[in-house]
């Protein structure tokens, strides 16, 4: 359960946003909405402690996160609009990169099975610089199942992907929320997704 | 133990991006040497000279080389994002910045270690300058990279002027090279300068790592 | 007639068929050659180093034969937009740094108990090491750019611009008196070698030439199979 009590957030003496109150439970999904500059990602940068000097507190699962920074991140996978992965990686450095970091259990068989349902595993030694915009975003993406974390952060994940790979990102969401994992993204395209709920940025 | 493994699987990465650029790696040394020709026709090649200055253009071109890399120090994994995944998994600011100065210190300033024999024929320098010069680049380069270490983080906050991380490399690799080069001049009283050397590379190891993870703390939070 | 030099097919088919008969002739002739080293006369003057001449000379010639090449290569391939030229630059460019680090590296250990130094900042010295230093820019270059016409054509252009340094190792020990010896060898004069010592020079010469143009025209088949497999 992630709580998230007033939060209030000044930039150079400009006021973000203020006040801001979230609740995130078990089989979660929420979505950040609002136009190109009203506060989401600021929002979020915040959740995740990344920028400092704000009002308001963040509880996980009862704690204060300031007291075990470390803990709460390692319940998230973040993922922002730019790509983790190194250009000059192969896909499968890259992948067992992120999985060693995350001390993630899943196993090498899983891993290639993960690759064909995305259509990524024809790349599997291939330096990442050789794939196109959106199936470097997918590989970024894949980091959501590989690091089996409970709390998915996403800021903007729809950029890039075409229709298909929509569809497979909402169904990953909604397997992800089935198994009580939490969702948080920000974004200006609105998912099909049931049951989402809804913050308004303006 | 998940902690060191976490601490392996970073200089993992850090070797194969190294060994994917090797091009790299060796256009640094090809960079060295031509200077060092540029030298040797500036000076005119009188044998004499050479090698009563050689040393002091070696250690100097040395270091004009190893600032070449400067900007390849964070700035990928800056605008990549892995800086702050990195994190999030456990591994703070000042430890990376550690790893990264001592992988760095490994894979970009130990290869000149070999090239520093060939430079040596070159000005036919006495093999006991060259003995010298090669231990005191082994404590220098260390103090270096914590220097460039410094430097490319301040770079991450203004991408408009690159070249004030290398003048700032250079003002404190003065006193390195003040006392590398004297070594061979001060006969037997050479220990104390050893001593001085490995104090500021222990001084530069310990500090480097809070000065530039403020930087890039600094430039995280302005992005 | 001249079809495979130019025509990477016709370059496949004469190959396969003259690549086991030269391996076998050139085996032949090194081990003709060094039988011819190890019999020749000792200098009189410096015994028995004088036989590194037998491996310092022939890779120097074919350092600089290698980069003539390329540059032949180099201005067939930008006149007239053949792809073959820019496959043989590529290939052949290790072949000469090889032989020019080789040549660095005999003379050193030649020049140590002759003159009493490794290395010394005279003319051909220079020019070659310079040399070496081209081909291994030649190298970089072709790493450096991801796109192959950028890459070929400047590579090309680049070897043209260091070809301007093969007149200058030729003549360095003619128009700057300095340490190295006048050349022995030219078609012009008679050489003033003497014979017993100028056999094993051409053996070991031809030996050398044949070698390098084995692993060439393997290096050669390689890249013509990389470029179809892409």
């Amino acid at each position: 359960m992630l709580l998230i009590n007033n939060l209030s957030f000044f930039r150079d003496e400009n006021l973000i946003f203020e006040n801001l109150n979230l609740s995130l439970g078990n089989g979660q999904i929420t979505q950040l909405r609002g136009k190109n500059g009203s506060g989401k990602t600021t929002f979020l940068k915040v959740i995740l402690n990344l920028l400092s000097s704000k009002t308001g507190e963040i509880f996980w699962e009862g704690q204060n996160i300031n007291k075990n920074i470390f803990n709460f991140y390692n319940q998230i996978t973040y993922i922002a609009d730019h790509n983790t992965s190194s250009r000059k990686l192969s896909v499968l450095d890259n992948i067992n990169f992120w999985k060693g970091l995350s001390s993630s259990n899943l196993s090498n068989d899983e891993t290639l099975l993960l690759l064909e349902t995305f259509n990524l595993k024809k790349y599997l030694n291939t330096e990442t610089m050789y794939l196109s915009s959106g199936e470097i975003k997918k590989l970024e993406l894949l980091r959501l199942i590989l690091e089996q974390k409970k709390i998915w952060i996403l800021d903007e994940p729809y950029n890039h992907l075409d229709d298909s790979s929509i569809e497979i990102l909402n169904q990953t969401f909604v397997d992800h929320t089935n198994n009580d994992g939490i969702i948080l993204f920000a974004s200006h395209y609105n998912p099909a997704v049931n049951d989402l709920e809804i913050l308004e940025f303006s | 133990m998940i902690f060191i493994k976490k601490i392996f699987l970073f200089f993992k990465r850090e070797s194969k991006l190294f060994f994917r650029n090797v091009v790299d790696l060796f256009s640094n040394i090809l960079f060295f040497f031509l200077s060092i020709f540029i030298f040797v026709f500036a000076l005119g090649a009188d044998e004499q000279l050479l090698k009563s200055i050689g040393l002091g253009i070696i250690w100097s071109l040395l270091l004009l080389s190893s600032t070449l890399s400067l900007r390849k120090f964070y700035e990928e994994d800056f605008n990549s994002g892995v800086l702050v995944i990195i994190h999030m998994r456990g591994i703070s600011y000042e430890l990376l910045v550690f790893l990264k100065i001592l992988s760095h210190f490994l894979f970009v300033q130990m290869p000149f270690l070999i090239s520093i024999p060939v430079a040596s024929l070159l000005f036919n320098l006495p093999t006991s300058e060259v003995y010298n010069l090669m231990f005191t680049f082994i404590i220098g380069s260390l103090i270096l990279s914590c220097l460039s270490s410094m430097s490319a983080s301040m770079n991450l906050l203004n991408k408009a002027n690159y070249s004030i991380g290398g003048i700032v490399v250079m003002l404190f690799s003065i006193p390195v090279i003040i006392f590398s080069v004297g070594i061979n001049e001060v006969g037997s009283d050479y220990k104390s300068l050893i001593n001085i050397l490995l104090g500021l590379a222990l001084i530069f190891l310990g500090i480097s790592p809070w000065v530039s993870a403020a930087f890039i703390k600094l430039a995280l939070r302005n992005k | 007639m001249f079809g495979f030099l130019i025509n990477p097919s016709k370059f496949n088919k004469f190959v396969d068929i003259i690549l086991k008969p030269l391996i076998f002739t050139s085996s032949i002739i090194l081990i003709a050659g060094l039988i011819l080293v190890y019999l020749s006369p000792l200098d009189y003057q410096q015994g028995l180093t004088v036989k590194i001449m037998y491996i310092h000379v022939p890779s120097a010639w074919l350092a600089l034969l290698t980069y003539s090449i390329m540059t032949i290569y180099s201005i067939i391939g930008i006149a007239f937009k053949m792809p073959f030229s820019f496959i043989v630059n590529k290939a052949v460019a290790p072949i000469g740094a090889v032989f020019t680090l080789l040549c660095l590296i005999s003379g050193s250990l030649w020049g140590k108990p002759m003159w009493g130094t490794w290395w010394v900042w005279d003319a051909r010295l220079t020019s070659v090491a310079i040399l070496l230093l081209i081909y291994l820019i030649i190298i970089f270059l072709d790493k450096t750019f991801e796109n192959k016409e950028v890459r070929e054509k400047t590579t090309a252009i680049f070897i043209l611009i260091g070809s301007v340094n093969l007149p200058i190792i030729k003549f360095s020990v003619d128009w700057w008196n300095t340490l190295h010896q006048p050349a022995s060898v030219s078609k012009l004069s008679s050489p003033s070698i003497d014979i017993s010592m100028l056999r094993p020079l051409l053996v070991m010469t031809i030996a050398f030439s044949l070698i390098g143009l084995i692993i060439a025209i393997l290096r050669i088949k390689a890249e013509i199979l990389i470029r179809k497999h892409r």
